[in-house]
């Protein structure tokens, strides 16, 4: 426990110096503060946008909100249409066989190439920035799903099948669990992907949202603003993937840590 | 090739001309030719012989998960034409379900039979202390020992009641103490439960020290090699001279 702590002071006392050597070749001209904007500089960010916002009137909280809608409209999108189209793959290898090199191809164009050909398709609305998460996490999550299904143990499967298991009553008995954890990792990558595109996907047609308060941040060489808005994606993240991984606790027990089945 | 007659009557499961081909008809391989073979009720049946000349094949055939090219396989009067016939397996690799508990697992074991909720609770405890590990009834696969998986993998084989249980080289993946621990604990199970018991191994030892008949499958020329009584009481000594006889007598039939 005390070596615990005398980590976590280490950690914290490198992560301090680091900062206040920062602040210090700011304020004294080291730095330039446009390019790097002091951490107290920062600070003063964070409270400006919390209190009046950037641009005036929408705060930090409005852009987190929005940002946090449309990639969660995008990704429940994507895993709603990844997961049964997956199963149906990844059961049938005819199947497989012709979609796969589909599957590869998508997942391997980056999803904001797709940009303008979104927007000549889809105007620059919410939808498009929706689509464009969606995209992006549509791939991830089917590679995932084809994978975790196709290559269930057949062992499994033989050992149901002789206790009289069979049809329908196969996918919810062994295969969906034994897929599980396949599925849980292709939604974690999937949400990573989304946080990745969004920034692209709010530049155009906005400025609401963490991507456009970067954008819009720059225009006005408010590096501080950008510098805040990073932060706050990397936070939103963080906290939504633990979310995710104590769900998965929950509902996959048997593939974690002995002491989490125990407890 | 010997054919080997079976007494209809007492035959209780019974292999007749079965044959397994895979692949096509010109472009496949025979793993198994007109293999003949009766199998009285309560019998402990171990087949041995060398890999590749088709023992699982035969004891997946049994189980209904494969079927013949050609011949058919009758339990108990009823030919066999998918699992779930009153055929108990027990895989090589366990084959738990990982996101069961022990007694989860167990319990999937009975879940076509007609017991209540609460006589199927019984049950599961009973096969749990049967084998030993009431204890381990909350455990995952992943944190139990081999030797315990594949405990509880017989429990679950014995929770749907069985006629007949058919063992794929269950010890194979064990180590020697633990393999002898559960060889002397299938002998007792056995003795308690009193099942048909078809059982692959290639451990002429193994085969030995559990069977009341060994039959060796070889490879060239395809089909039954030996049928082999073993009238030796049981516990048996793993070092008697009679023990060492037919342990040579078989391994020669196997490198003949």
């Amino acid at each position: 426990m005390s070596e615990q702590l005398k980590r976590i002071v280490y950690t914290a006392a490198v992560f301090i110096s680091l900062l206040l050597a920062w602040e210090y070749a700011t304020t004294n001209g080291y730095l330039k503060p446009y390019r790097f904007p002091a951490p107290s500089q920062i600070a003063k960010g964070f409270v400006e946008l919390s209190v009046v916002g950037f641009p005036r009137g929408l705060t930090i909280w409005v852009h987190v909100q929005t940002t946090v809608e449309r990639i969660a409209q995008g990704y429940i999108a994507a895993i709603l249409l990844a997961i049964p189209l997956g199963f149906l793959i990844g059961r049938v290898p005819i199947l497989e066989k012709l979609t796969n090199p589909l599957i590869v191809f998508g997942r391997s164009i980056a999803t904001l190439s797709l940009l303008p050909l979104v927007i000549v398709w889809f105007g620059t609305g919410e939808l498009t920035k929706v689509i464009l998460i969606a995209y992006g996490c549509f791939w991830t999550m089917i590679s995932n799903v084809i994978a975790g299904v196709k290559y269930v143990d057949k062992g499994l499967i033989n050992a149901a099948r002789v206790f009289g298991v069979k049809g329908a009553a196969l996918y919810w008995t062994v295969i969906l669990p034994a897929a599980l954890p396949r599925i849980f990792a292709g939604a974690r990558m999937a949400l990573g992907v989304g946080f990745m595109v969004i920034v692209g996907a709010e530049m155009i047609g906005t400025i609401e949202g963490l991507g456009a308060l970067i954008m819009e941040a720059r225009t006005f060489y408010r590096s501080e603003v950008t510098i805040v808005g990073m932060l706050i994606i990397g936070v939103i993240g963080f906290l939504i993937s633990s979310g995710l991984a104590r769900m998965e606790k929950v509902l996959v027990p048997w593939d974690t840590g002995l002491e989490d089945v125990r407890r | 090739m010997t054919n080997f007659e079976t007494n209809a009557e007492s035959a209780y499961i019974e292999f007749r001309n079965v044959g397994k081909r895979f692949g096509s008809q010109d472009n496949g391989f025979i793993v198994l030719e007109d293999i003949n073979i009766g199998i009285k009720r309560n019998e402990f049946v171990s087949i041995v012989g060398r890999s590749g000349c088709g023992k699982t094949t035969l004891l997946n055939i049994a189980a209904g998960l494969v079927a013949a090219s050609s011949g058919e396989t009758v339990i108990a009067g009823k030919k066999v034409d998918g699992p779930g016939q009153g055929q108990g397996v027990v895989f090589q690799q366990h084959a738990l379900f990982p996101w069961l508990t022990a007694a989860g697992n167990i319990e999937f074991g009975c879940r076509s039979s007609n017991l209540s909720k609460a006589e199927k609770k019984q049950l599961v405890q009973q096969l749990l202390e049967l084998i030993g590990l009431a204890h381990a009834a909350n455990s995952y696969p992943r944190e139990l020992s081999g030797g315990m998986q594949q405990r509880v993998a017989i429990a679950r084989a014995l929770a749907m009641d069985p006629e007949i249980l058919v063992m794929d080289e269950p010890f194979g993946a064990l180590d020697e103490l633990t393999r002898i621990e559960l060889q002397d604990e299938l002998l007792r199970i056995w003795e308690v439960k009193k099942k048909t018991v078809l059982f692959v191994t290639h451990s002429i030892n193994e085969a030995l020290v559990l069977s009341d008949r060994i039959i060796v499958l070889a490879p060239h020329p395809l089909g039954v090699h030996m049928d082999i009584e073993v009238t030796l009481p049981r516990p048996r000594d793993r070092t008697t001279p009679q023990f060492n006889a037919l342990y040579k007598q078989i391994w020669e039939g196997l490198s003949s």
